[in-house]
């Protein structure tokens, strides 16, 4: 019996090729990597290959009622919302075919009695998140539950590589393939720089898992939506809405469009004013961001599923998985940012596998233009990012071994062979996996026992936690998304309409009217981490600003950028992005400079502000934090000096009370590459830039403790901030492994210490040209403005709190 | 220790405010501070969370100094001594008491201050909720409309300052708000809230070993 050929046929569909070949593998027991975008029949590609195994060696009749063989298949997605798809895709399969083959959801949504029924009777597939699989193994006698188990299926794996969540996948799986050496794997990823290492990770190196590619050949259209005159649109905005007018002929011919944001505050702007400019689209019209609640999103999925809805504003929450196949144009506002993410927003329209995806870039300033050329030409060649994957992450192997104590409880020679397994902890060695244990047994370093430490205790070798509300808190905190403390927004009624920060709402006053989902509501009342609010008919409200998801723009589009300019200073102007910025980069050429490949570009001048220093690498928002903090450091060491650092993914500025001596940086070759491991850790010291990582570290350590509803007071005693924590452990404590990856993530992927190094190896063979503009330039506008500014300093704090006091007496 | 301190007047009698974020009040011979939160580190370890701290106490330390340097007959804590239920740092401190036995001390409640009472019972050791003299209310939490002035703590107050070119320091503060006169946070294992500047408030803020009055001038 052949139940793909039976449901094509059923379906009068005919499967693709690699369909067949990843249906086959599977069912010759091999592991693998399936390469395929989204919406290209990937799910039904990998399912029949899991179902044919189980019929293949289970009973021959499809219909009789089995006893439960146990869990056969664990299928791990990134998104909840994917892995209700997935369910209700598979589950259609077994009713199709007339198969007992059960699939059931296990995710942060799924209630405590299906938990319960799904553990007494495990489903043959457990459709679940990474912290879900996390949880299980967190739970007794997993081993029993995993014992019949053969595949497991990561899906999106490209999504969660770059993540802490991919860590937490590694782990899992060092466990379970312990339980069953027969363990097959299969991930599921778009294309990446790094497919092959994403494969070697998941899969083992030198494995004989095989790699199968869709090879669909997907038509992208990319289209720039431009400003009548460039001289007039703005230079710094980040909003676009001046350009507003333009989509809405777009949205008008079309059937169903996604406009695509890159933060949520922007969702809720756009989709304010998008309504006011075109009141017909009330009721066709809905937002969709991470803020809001399940059920509204849920509603939002649905309806575009019915083709009910005429335009979503959303971002990033709509940028994986599910396919609307009423979907036919997609506009990006604002920089994408990467080439893979635009690729992927794209592909959300014309999911016919052989239509076109048609997308419009709309830039939020001017000198944004640059970027719809920038991605085209990235496209044609096929640069495509990398994800880099997180090594050594001792906090989510804290988490994983108390989360290993909760449950059964763990031999500490065993799980130290199964962690140096994985990629993340292969170069982890036996001192640090021993601090690790040190560290929740008795709190601390080997050195210090304290008394009254009670976490994880050691009973015949075996590490566990007894302590009943020690192990509740853990499963409580089981995860790796750090979110700032949030706070639920309700009608009065009760209705939820999703979360906000708490720092946001501690700033309104009752009464004070903000928009959230679309809606214009006024507060009423605060109590208990919820914020109850009614319809309000004011014309205008507050925007609430959700921090965090700043991206940073990825090295293949950097680069890109960097060759347009080049372009126009050679006087190619091949495209029609290039020749309307022409009039903004001859204005950029006559009051200062456009750099071309061979040349760095700063400028110096001053305004009220004070002295500015500005530096054009062009090199994404994360190195330029790492350079300006290194040349920050550098800078004071030859005269002591406070910088407030602002900065862009074009460049960034040095802000200071005095002028910096520009002849003695060239002099002293401060853009040199030497030493810069050294001085990238020296400058983070002064800056805060560990501090803020080790806020997640902190929390994924189970340090920071966020509390759970409906709780007793007393849990607030448990409370500390992960700053706290930080300069206690900086004090006490200093070689705290958790500490040390916090300067480790910082130089990894804040600072992007890799690439930055490239950079300055880059700057090291260019020309560097100072110019002194009497105004501020084009080019350093948007930098001028930024308000999330780092601050560097290695002035005493005494010197620092007079010279703040003498400015202000005058 | 002899660290330049901050003389003020209120109601005619004179007020130290102390760079180790005390009060001393010369007429009465008093020490006053809030918010200690003894004992934090060591109930987050109970719990399960380690938070390391040297053996010895560095706050305990810091209120010995100032004992020592100021010689009080009382000390006055405004609340928030210990920080949760009974753990080994409470007997630290019950020495502490013991060694300097000759000194009374006044805790006025806070509501962190949830041991039980015959834990509290040391003989240099008095619990009340509110102290009330004719001129000044000592409480742990501000007291709204209070008529007198109100000492008080519970908040940790602090104020950001701005220089020129986006510079800014944020500082823990002394801070007379309407009658309240909030102490900032003795304990070292506390956070911060920053406290909007206006007008009508003074603030007296704890630099490096040194406390400085900013009244009326411009803080953004």
């Amino acid at each position: 019996m052949n139940l793909a050929k039976n449901w094509f046929e059923l379906k009068k569909w005919k499967p693709f090729l690699f369909q067949t070949q990843t249906g086959q593998a599977i069912i010759n027991n091999q592991s693998g990597l399936l390469n395929s975008p989204t919406g290209s029949g990937k799910t039904m590609a990998i399912w029949f290959g899991v179902l044919q195994s189980y019929y293949n060696k289970n009973s021959k009749s499809t219909t009789k009622k089995t006893n439960g063989t146990g869990l056969h298949c664990l299928w791990i997605t990134p998104l909840r919302a994917l892995s209700k798809e997935i369910l209700l895709a598979t589950q259609q399969v077994s009713v199709d075919l007339n198969l007992d083959y059960t699939i059931a959801l296990r995710t942060g949504d799924t209630s405590t009695t299906e938990r319960v029924k799904q553990r007494k009777k495990a489903p043959n597939a457990l459709i679940t998140t990474p912290e879900s699989v996390q949880l299980l193994l967190a739970s007794k006698d997993y081993a029993l539950y995993f014992k019949n188990l053969e595949f497991v299926i990561v899906d999106e794996w490209h999504e969660l590589l770059g993540s802490k969540r991919g860590v937490q996948i590694e782990l899992a799986l060092s466990r379970l393939k312990a339980i069953n050496p027969n363990l097959k794997i299969w991930a599921i990823s778009a294309t990446i720089g790094n497919l092959e290492q994403a494969k070697e990770i998941l899969l083992g190196k030198n494995s004989t898992a095989v790699t199968i590619k869709s090879n669909l050949n997907k038509k992208i259209s990319i289209e720039t939506i431009f400003p009548d005159v460039v001289e007039n649109y703005s230079w710094v905005g980040h909003l676009g809405l001046k350009l507003l007018p333009k989509i809405l002929p777009i949205i008008e011919k079309s059937n169903t469009t996604l406009v695509f944001v890159n933060v949520r505050s922007q969702s809720e702007i756009w989709y304010q004013h998008l309504l006011d400019k075109a009141p017909h689209l009330a009721g066709l019209m809905a937002l969709h961001h991470g803020s809001l609640s399940d059920n509204t999103r849920k509603w939002v999925e649905d309806s575009l599923h019915q083709g009910k809805l005429k335009v979503v504003i959303c971002t990033s929450s709509l940028d994986l998985g599910v396919d609307f196949s009423t979907v036919d144009t997609v506009i990006q506002i604002g920089s994408p940012k990467g080439i893979a993410r635009f690729l992927q927003r794209a592909g959300r329209s014309g999911h016919n596998p052989n239509a076109e995806s048609k997308i419009y870039y709309l830039p939020t300033n001017s000198l944004e233009i640059i970027e719809g050329s920038a991605i085209r030409k990235n496209i044609e060649l096929n640069n495509l990012e990398s994800r880099i994957p997180y090594v050594r992450s001792f906090d989510v192997l804290v988490q994983y071994l108390i989360t290993l104590a909760v449950s059964d409880g763990f031999n500490a020679q065993i799980i130290f062979e199964e962690i140096k397994s994985t990629h993340c902890f292969s170069s982890v060695t036996a001192d640090e996996f021993s601090w690790c244990l040190n560290f929740i047994t008795n709190g601390g370093g080997s050195l210090n026992a304290y008394p009254e430490f009670n976490k994880v205790i050691i009973e015949n070798n075996v590490y566990k936690v007894v302590n009943k509300a020690i192990a509740m808190r853990h499963r409580m905190g089981i995860g790796t998304i750090v979110s700032d403390s949030m706070m639920n927004v309700k009608f009065l009624s009760g209705k939820r309409l999703g979360v906000v920060e708490e720092r946001f709402i501690s700033n309104l006053k009752i009464g004070d009217v903000f928009w959230f989902g679309g809606r214009n509501l006024e507060l009423v009342l605060v109590k208990d981490m919820e914020a109850k609010v009614k319809i309000s008919k004011a014309k205008n409200g507050k925007i609430p600003s959700w921090l965090g998801g700043r991206m940073a723009m990825s090295a293949s589009l950097s680069n890109g950028i960097r060759n347009q300019f080049d372009d126009y200073t050679n006087n190619i102007i091949e495209n029609e992005e290039l020749n309307k910025l022409k009039p903004l980069l001859d204005l950029q050429s006559k009051v200062s400079l456009v750099p071309n490949k061979n040349q760095l570009l700063i400028e110096q001048f001053k305004t009220k502000d004070g002295y500015h220093l500005m530096v054009y690498p062009f090199e994404g928002r994360f190195v330029h934090e790492g350079m300006s903090a290194i040349l920050a450091y550098r800078i004071g060491l030859l005269q002591p000096s406070t910088f407030s650092i602002g900065m862009n993914d074009y460049g960034f500025e040095l802000l200071s009370d005095t002028e910096v001596d520009m002849e003695a940086v060239l002099d002293n070759n401060l853009f040199s590459s030497e030493f810069l491991y050294d001085d990238a850790t020296t400058s983070m010291n002064a800056t805060e830039l560990a501090t803020r990582k080790f806020r997640d570290i902190a929390t994924i350590a189970g340090l920071v403790f966020t509390g759970y509803p409906g709780k007793q007071k007393k849990t607030k005693h448990l409370q500390a901030s992960s700053q706290l924590f930080f300069k206690v452990f900086e004090e006490y404590d200093k070689s705290n492994l958790l500490l040390r990856q916090a300067f480790d993530e910082v130089l990894d992927f804040q600072l992007e210490i890799t690439r930055m190094q490239a950079a300055f190896n880059r700057i090291y063979t260019q020309q560097i040209v100072v110019t002194h503009p009497l105004k501020p330039t084009p080019f350093s506008f948007p930098i001028l403005v930024d308000t999330l500014r780092e601050k560097f300093t290695n002035e005493d704090i005494q010197t620092r709190i007079d010279k703040i006091l003498n400015s202000l007496d005058k | 220790m002899i660290e330049p301190y901050l003389e003020i007047s209120l109601k005619s009698e004179y007020f130290f405010l102390l760079p180790q974020k005390a009060i001393y009040r010369p007429a009465q011979q008093e020490l006053i501070l809030s918010d200690l939160h003894l004992g934090k580190a060591a109930h987050f370890r109970k719990n399960g969370i380690p938070l390391p701290t040297p053996s010895k106490s560095k706050d305990l330390e810091i209120l010995q100094q100032l004992i020592n340097h100021w010689q009080p007959k009382k000390i006055i804590i405004l609340g928030d001594l210990f920080h949760s239920d009974y753990n080994l740092e409470w007997d630290l401190f019950s020495q502490f008491l013991n060694q300097n036995a000759q000194l009374l001390f006044v805790l006025v409640k806070g509501n962190h201050d949830i041991l039980k009472l015959e834990i509290y019972n040391i003989p240099n050791l008095t619990v009340v909720d509110k102290i009330e003299e004719p001129n000044f209310t000592f409480s742990h939490q501000p007291v709204n409309n209070c008529d007198k002035i109100n000492f008080c703590g519970h908040i940790h107050p602090a104020i950001k300052i701005n220089g020129k070119a986006k510079q800014s320091v944020t500082l823990p503060c002394f801070a007379f708000v309407g009658n309240n006169f909030i102490l900032p946070a003795f304990g070292s294992l506390t956070g911060l809230y920053v406290l909007k500047w206006d007008k009508h408030s003074t603030f007296y803020l704890v630099g490096n070993n040194k406390v400085l009055e900013y009244e009326n001038i411009r803080l953004l």
